[in-house]
This record gives structure tokens, sequence and C-alpha cells, in this order.
């Protein structure tokens, strides 16, 4: 149970990544266990084998290659402005003209009388709002619709 | 002049279509992608190709790459998620041999470039010969998770930080990988200094065992 514990510190311990009074205890310990000393021989040479693996070049012609096939790919994409602006201001735009068509809808049809609208237009606003609040928006369905769309709640 | 403030440096320039500092950036990173994708992919074609992939990915991302990572972080994780890619393909068409049993295209066994290291290697001996087999063929047998991990943290020496961004996952998630992995390497070399597999720090296993270290 003990050995689990420093066993676990082992490769901190390579790195030099444990706390100096870690470091203590685990060399303490390593000096009493023949066990974790083999265990941090393992470690040493996993952590240095790993650190040592041969490497290979890159091949010769790579960087050439590289160039070839770039060669043949489209120019570099560059960023067109014009047509990010076009995506960008597509959805607001279009939000704004549903709106628009709307608030004329509805300032048609549901405002009482155009004499009854305010000159101030906040006034305007608020009592627009107010007959939008008071609207019936949502008609519960007639039992002729749950019949013709065998909906049921 | 950092490390860090050249490659910033040149990344500007490739970016203003400097096809001379493209080619820089391909020169300094060249071998170490080109290892890194040959232990994930294990085979020498496919590592050529996919790190020409890298860099084309590289040079056609080149206008959207904000240096918020650094230039290496964001090669490796191209590389990374291309041989994701090259592996869930392979996956379902043959099983993988080790690349340190291939030949070249003439026949001949692969020659292998080692570390030009100032001091002498301690390692460089036949037993550690032999050593770094038994470690290639035991990163071999990791899930591509673990490998990826280890290679990048323990081969390539990224930190856990620059690791956690090329992967975007957590520290902590990289930290477990990397402790599931090297257990898992450890293993392999313990069952190797033993020269009796398994069971490290038995004790007819630590007679062959303490052999090898006075060798090693």
């Amino acid at each position: 149970m003990r050995c689990e514990r420093f066993e676990r510190q082992l490769w901190a311990y390579v790195e030099g990544q444990l706390l100096l009074g870690q470091a203590q205890a685990l060399e303490a310990h390593l000096q009493a266990c023949p066990h974790c000393q083999r265990q941090l021989e393992v470690v040493r040479a996993t952590y240095h084998a790993l650190r040592a693996l041969p490497r290979r070049r890159a091949p010769e012609n790579l960087t050439a290659q590289v160039r070839r096939r770039i060669a043949k790919t489209p120019a570099r994409p560059t960023r067109d402005w014009a047509r990010v602006w076009r995506r960008v201001a597509l959805a607001p735009a279009l939000g704004l003209l549903a709106a628009a068509a709307w608030w004329g809808w509805h300032a048609q049809h549901l405002a009482p009388s155009p004499n009854t609208v305010a000159a101030d237009p906040t006034e305007s606003f608020v009592e627009l709002h107010e007959q939008l609040e008071l609207a019936d928006w949502s008609p519960s369905p007639t039992p002729s619709y749950f019949i013709s769309t065998g909906y049921t709640r | 002049m950092d490390t860090l403030s050249v490659e910033a440096r040149l990344v500007e320039r490739a970016k203003a279509q400097d096809e001379t500092a493209f080619e820089q950036i391909m020169n300094l990173y060249a071998d170490r992608l080109y290892n890194y994708i040959l232990r994930m992919v294990d085979n020498a074609a496919d590592a050529e190709d996919l790190v020409q992939e890298t860099f084309l990915r590289a040079y056609q991302g080149l206008p959207t790459f904000d240096g918020r990572a650094s230039l290496s972080t964001w090669l490796y994780r191209i590389a990374t998620n291309l041989c994701i890619d090259h592996q869930r393909r392979r996956a379902r068409r043959v099983p993988t041999v080790s690349y340190a049993l291939q030949e070249d295209e003439d026949g001949e066994p692969v020659e292998w470039e080692f570390p030009d290291l100032q001091t002498p290697n301690p390692l460089d001996t036949v037993l550690n010969r032999e050593l770094e087999t038994v470690v290639e063929e035991a990163i071999g047998n990791l899930s591509p998770k673990l490998k990826t991990v280890l290679l990048l943290y323990d081969v390539e020496e990224l930190s856990y930080e620059e690791i956690a961004r090329v992967l975007n996952i957590p520290i902590g998630t990289v930290k477990s990988r990397l402790n599931h992995a090297r257990t898992q390497i450890q293993r392999h070399v313990a069952a190797y200094l033993n020269d009796a597999p398994k069971h490290a720090g038995t004790p007819s296993a630590s007679e062959g065992m303490d052999d090898a270290m006075r060798a090693f």
C-alpha cells in the first residue's frame, strides 16, 4: 500500500517535478525498498529511452512536393469582404423587413382609429403595445380542429 | 530574439504571401512533424503524404491563423487531426505493422538517425537498441488517444498546456492519458529488463533485472 503511493510519484521524481519534501520522503523510502528501487530504474530507463528514440529526417523532396501541391490547388483563399458583408447584412436586413411588415400590418388592423394615435411617438408605441397585449393572439382550437387533425391534448 | 517572435515574424511574412517564409516554416518543422506522424501511423509512405498534407492545410489556413496558439501547437493540431482521420480510415481496411520493421522502396532496412548529443549517449549500446525496439513496439500497441499524448509529451516534449491546446482537452485529461500510456510502456520495459515477462519485482525476475541494470 505504501509502495503504491511512492510508485505513483516515480515519473514526477525522474522529471524533477516533486516538491522537496515529497522527493525526500520518496528517497527515504527508496533506501529501504528494493522493489521501488527497481521500479525507479524501469521508469528512468523508459523515460530516457522515449527521449532518445531514433529520429529520421523528413524526405528530402518534402518541401518541393508541398510547393507542387500548393501550385495545383486554387489560389490561397483570401477573405472576400464583399461576400462576408453580404452574408452578415442579409440576416438583420430580412429581420428589419419582417419587423416593418409586421408593425405595419398590426398598426393597420389593431389601432382603433388613426385619431387615437397620439402625436407623441412614445405614447403611440405604448398604446400600440397595450393593444398588442390585449389582442387575442392564440384562440383555442375549435372542436372541429381536433376532429379534423386527430390531435388530442 | 526568441523562438516565438521569430516564428511570429515568419507567420506574418507567410501571410503576406512571402513564399520563402512558408518554406522556412516547413524546414523548421519538417523533421519534427515527420517523426511524430511516422510514429502515429506506423507507415513511411503514409507519413510522407500526411506531413505534406499538414503543410498544405497550414498554408491554406494561414489567413485564419490568428497567432493565439503558437505555430507549433497549430501545426501539431493539424497533424494530429489528419493522423486520427487516417487511422479511422485505415482501421476499416488493414491491420497495422510496426514501422520499425519496415523497409524502404529498395528493400533495404530503414536507416535511423540518432540525436546528435554533445555528451556520449549512454543508451547507445546493443542493450539500449533493444530497449528502443521494445519501446517502439509498446508505443505501437497504444490506443490512438494514449499514443498521441505520450508522443507529444515524452517524445516531442510539448508541455501539458500545449498538448491540451493541440487536442482541445483539459490539462487533467492530458495528465491522466499520459499516466495510462506510461504505465503500459513501463510494463513492457519492465518485462524486457526483467527478462521474465509480466511480474516485475518478483524475486525470480529481479535477478535478471539486476543484471540488465548493471549492463545499463
